[in-house]
Order: structure tokens, then sequence, then C-alpha cells
């Protein structure tokens, strides 16, 4: 038998690889394109230091924003609190790059966006567009700041056009395949759903198909010699047979729905026996009843072929689920006192005789 | 003598039809008199006027379950007994929540169908075995809350013995016993969707002092019973 994979922890596997892409991306970024712009241009700022300082800040709110991801979707405070650190970092580095040149030697914006994306990829689109456009502001800012140079800030325009588009695209696409994961997951689930019920009704309808074989050389020669006018309806042995094979041809249409269960066989034996003896047995269930563990399955079974042995015509034989177990009880004319099996293995059993008719409750207790 | 009780059969099998005709019959009071079969339910209300007290109704018609069909009849103004070869408890509850009087398995037709048929008129509560145990089996979270000696009475009915003999198990008289399990049925008919014949069961029973109105809650309160578990569990860093 298949186990069923959770659909959330499908999806979840899925999800989380789609995270670490997004982690490497970010942090590939930061290390190999702010890094390396801002070594290459280390003569042209006004304070290396201080870019230093502020690539750092920037890795550190990288880290922390990968341990939030890689975590679980972040709450609002600390995922902002990533995003609003390095958009601090990033104005910061930009404000002290040299006026004019920022197009040039500025490492920060690029890095600024990636983080944001990172934290707030899994939470509301509209929270990304809030920070990419408070991100377009700052730049705008510090350009007035700077004193507006024309080509700086029509490059800036160009790359920061470009950039949010691509920050944009990555956390839209990353929604896209979490949806498909989800959804990929809850097909599987239902497959596998699908493939048990199939199996179990596959076990069911092969015992259904050996009880019906089983009538075949039982009711069947019976209806044949009712018909041929050899068996006599008033005859009240042939009463008794036609009960017994009524009663059997009933069990075999209510038992349809039943989920396979040992203590349930077990008790359909049982009752096998006693009907071949000319009682009719009626089996009934109700609630969905635990598993009993085998010796405790052999004392509720020993009871029952104790009573089924001394019942006289009929028998009911019903199993209910209640609290913390399972009630097995039995209802035959056993005209008398029928000594029961010792409880134990957790069973307790109780009888109470009312003139001709036995009843008798095997109770399984779980704890 | 009091006048019987008008009844009328929908069921596709003829030979059942003539069954329950045959059990009918053979009451020995002949309270219940049969005035119209039926083969399905267009055929119930092209029949006479005044229509039947009760019907019988077959929940498989022409291999179809007309369970839904229930709330029609008894706008109405039909009490109904439902008479089924399906006992899937599921299929009982429906039934009664729909608005059946009471439910019958064509097992228990012989002994039951009569009886429940009277009780129906009377808007007094019926409850099978095969009733017990889908009150037994019940798990949804709407159902009412029942007593531990209404749930250990319901039980041992279900288990086959006479009420007699419940009785003494339970150490009550018999009378106690058909009075916990008719209010056991009585809390049902306070719940779910509403139909004038749950109403008129209810008011029935609290006339006849089964239930207090007190008792009648609409559905159980968990948060009474049984603390709930947690169905969320917090997200890292929220």
């Amino acid at each position: 038998m298949t186990t069923v994979q959770p659909r959330a922890l499908m999806s979840g596997r899925y999800q989380r690889a789609f995270t670490i892409a997004v982690v490497f991306l970010v942090a590939g970024w930061h290390l190999a394109g702010a890094g390396g712009q801002l070594l290459h241009n280390r003569p042209d700022y006004t304070s290396f230091a201080f870019q230093c300082a502020m690539w750092l800040v920037m890795a550190l709110a990288i880290t922390a924003g990968s341990v939030l991801v890689l975590r679980g979707t972040p709450g609002w405070l600390p995922a902002w609190s990533v995003a609003v650190v390095a958009l601090a970092a990033s104005t910061a580095a930009a404000a002290a790059s040299p006026a004019g040149q920022m197009l040039a030697v500025n490492w920060s914006w690029g890095s600024a966006g990636w983080t944001g994306v990172l934290v707030l990829l899994r939470r509301r689109f509209t929270e990304l567009a809030w920070f990419l456009a408070a991100e377009a502001l700052a730049v705008l800012g510090v350009q007035v700041w700077d004193g507006l140079h024309r080509t700086d800030l029509a490059g800036f325009l160009a790359v920061l056009a470009w950039s949010t588009g691509a920050q944009a695209a990555v956390a839209a696409g990353v929604r896209a395949l979490d949806v498909a994961a989800g959804q990929a997951a809850g097909a599987a689930r239902s497959e596998n759903a699908a493939r048990e019920r199939a199996a179990t009704a596959e076990v069911i309808r092969a015992a259904r198909h050996a009880r019906w074989l089983a009538l075949q050389e039982s009711a069947v020669p019976l209806v044949a010699e009712l018909a041929a006018g050899t068996a006599d309806p008033g005859d009240a042995q042939v009463r008794i047979r036609c009960a017994v094979q009524a009663a059997r041809l009933r069990r075999l249409l209510a038992e349809g729905d039943e989920v396979p269960g040992s203590l349930m066989h077990e008790l359909h034996a049982s009752a096998d026996v006693a009907e071949r003896r000319g009682v009719a047995v009626e089996i009934e269930t109700a609630g969905s009843l635990p598993q009993v563990p085998g010796p405790a399955r052999r004392v509720i079974t020993d009871a029952a072929i104790a009573i089924l042995t001394a019942a006289r015509s009929q028998a009911r034989i019903t199993m209910a689920a209640v609290a913390s177990g399972i009630a097995v009880s039995f209802v035959a004319d056993t005209g008398a006192v029928v000594p029961l099996p010792a409880a134990g293995e957790g069973v307790a059993i109780e009888q109470q005789q009312d003139g001709g008719i036995l009843w008798a409750e095997a109770r399984w207790n779980s704890r | 003598m009091e006048q019987p009780v008008t009844v009328a059969i929908i069921e596709d099998h003829p030979v059942v039809t003539e069954g329950v005709a045959s059990w009918i019959r053979s009451d020995p009071g002949d309270r219940v008199r049969l005035v119209q079969t039926a083969r399905d339910l267009t055929g119930l209300h092209a029949g006479p006027a005044p229509p039947a007290d009760v019907v019988i109704l077959d929940l498989e018609l022409s291999g179809e379950l007309v369970t839904t069909q229930i709330p029609d009849l008894v706008a109405a103004g039909y009490r109904v007994v439902a008479f089924s070869g399906h006992s899937d408890p599921a299929i009982v509850m429906e039934t009664l929540d729909n608005g059946a009087h009471a439910y019958v398995s064509k097992d228990e037709g012989r002994d039951h169908l009569v009886e429940a048929v009277l009780a129906a008129a009377a808007d007094r509560p019926y409850v099978t075995r095969s009733q017990a145990r889908a009150i037994l089996a019940d798990q949804r979270p709407a159902r009412p809350a029942l007593s531990e000696q209404e749930r250990q009475a319901l039980l041992l009915w279900f288990q086959g013995m006479s009420k007699a003999s419940v009785g003494r198990r339970m150490s009550i008289s018999e009378n106690t016993v058909r009075q916990y399990i008719s209010r056991a049925r009585a809390k049902y008919a306070a719940t779910g969707r509403t139909a004038p014949s749950k109403d008129a069961l209810l008011a029935r029973a609290i006339e006849d002092g089964v239930i207090k109105p007190g008792e009648i809650m609409p559905y159980q309160s968990f948060a009474r019973t049984q603390p709930i578990a947690p169905a969320w569990v917090p997200r890292a860093g929220e």
C-alpha cells in the first residue's frame, strides 16, 4: 500500500526549493555584483570605509532575511525591519557617493531591491510594490539632493525600470510556481486516495464474491428443491433452512459498504458455523470501530462461539464504538444461562438472562 | 372506536407493497387503513383527496434515492415513515433531518412498520434499532448532546434487547426507557433544517412530558464538553 504524501508537506518542499533559489540569487547578486562594483570603483568614493560598512550592513540584512524566509513566511514586523534596514543602508551609501558619478559607482540599489524581494516574496504582492516604490522615491530623493544631474537621472530611470521589472518578475514567477506546486500536490493526493479506495473496493469485492460462491452451494440447491417440489415449505426443517439462507443473503447484501476488519471477519466466521446449524444470525455495527488487538479479539470470539453454540434459532451480534473502545454484544435465544469464558486482555464481559433470551456484552477498552 | 389512521404506500416493487399491505391487514386492532398505493411520487399526487395521514416511503424509487423529496411531502402535510433497504447511518440521518417521522429498515418491517405509522400519525417519536444505530454512529459537529442515560438506553436497544430488558439492565422502568429513547429522538427534531413535521414532533414531546423546553438545545456546544484542539499552528516569526 502506498503512503499518501500530505499535500502541505509536498507543496511545502517545492516552495522551499524556490525560496533557496531566491536566497542564492540575492546572495550572489550582493557578493559578486555589488561587491565587485564596490571594489572596482574603490578610488572614486569619498569614503571607501563608509561604503564598505554599508555593504556589510546590507550583507547582514540579507543573512537575517534568508534565515527568516527559510523558517517560513516571515511576519510583518521582521520582514519590514529587514527591508527598511536594506533601504536605509542603500540610501546612505548612495547619498555618500560623489555627485554626478552615481550611475558608475553606486552598488547599493540593486542589493536593496533584491533584499526586499527576498523577505516580501510570500507576503501580499502590494507590500513588495510599496517597497519598490519607496526605493524609487529614495533614488529620486538622492538625485534631487545631489542637484539633479541630467545624465545621471536618465540613466538611473533606465536602470530602475529594468531592475524593478526584473524583481517584480521573479516575485511573480515564484508565486506562480507555488500555485502550480500546490495543484500538483493536490492532484497527487487525490490520485493516491483514489488508488487506495480502489484497492479497498477490490478486497471487499473479492470477499463478497467468495461468499456469493458459497451461497451458490447452499442457497441454490435449496431453491432448486423448492422449485422441484422435493422440499416441502410446510416442513419446519425446510423453513429453518430457508431462514438461514435468507439471513446469509441479507448479510451478503448488507456487507457492501463495510471496510474489512479482523474482528468483524472472525465474528462472521463464528456466525457461519452457527448458521450451518440452522441459527439465523444478524450482525450489525454502529460507528467507526477501533482496531482490537489479537489477544482481546480471541476473548471476544470465544464468548461469541459459546453463545452462538447455545443459540436455538436466532442470534444478533452488534459491534458499537463506545468511548475509548468497542462494545460487542450478543442477544440470543439460548434458553438458559451460558457459561462464558473468562474475561481478560482488557475485555470485560457482562450478561443478563431474561426468560429464554440471553444478553451478553464484551467491552474492550483501549486504555 | 377511533378512526383508523389512513396510509399511502410509495414503493416501486409490487411484491413489497403487497407485503406491507398484508402487515397492515393483519394488525389485530385494524388501526391502519391503506387508502392508496403508488409506484412513484407523481402517482401519489395524482391520488384521491383528502390525502392519507401517513406516507410509507421507499427511499429508493426506480434506482434513485428520494430523500431530498421528503421536505416537499412534509410541506404538503404528509407524515413520512421511511421504509428502506438502505441502513447506512448517513442516509438514516438525512432522512430524519429532511423531516421524516421515523425510519424502518426492510428487516424491521414486520415488527415495527405498523407501530411506526401509528406513532407518526400521533406525532410521537418512534425509534427503530436502525435509527438507534444511526444516532449512536452520529459524529456530525451539529449533533445534539445526549445524556449518558439516553445513550446507554439507545445502545442496549440497538444491541437487540427488549425495552423491558433494557429497563432491568439499567435498573429503571420500561416506561423510563421509552422516555430516554424518545427524548434522544426529540432532540434530533430540534436540530438541522426546519420542517413542520419536526416542530409537530417536538411540540407533542413537550406536551407528553418527554422533554422540557429547556432541554432543547439547537446543537451541541463543544466548548462546554471538550477543549477545542488548535486548528492552526502559528507560523515562525508571527
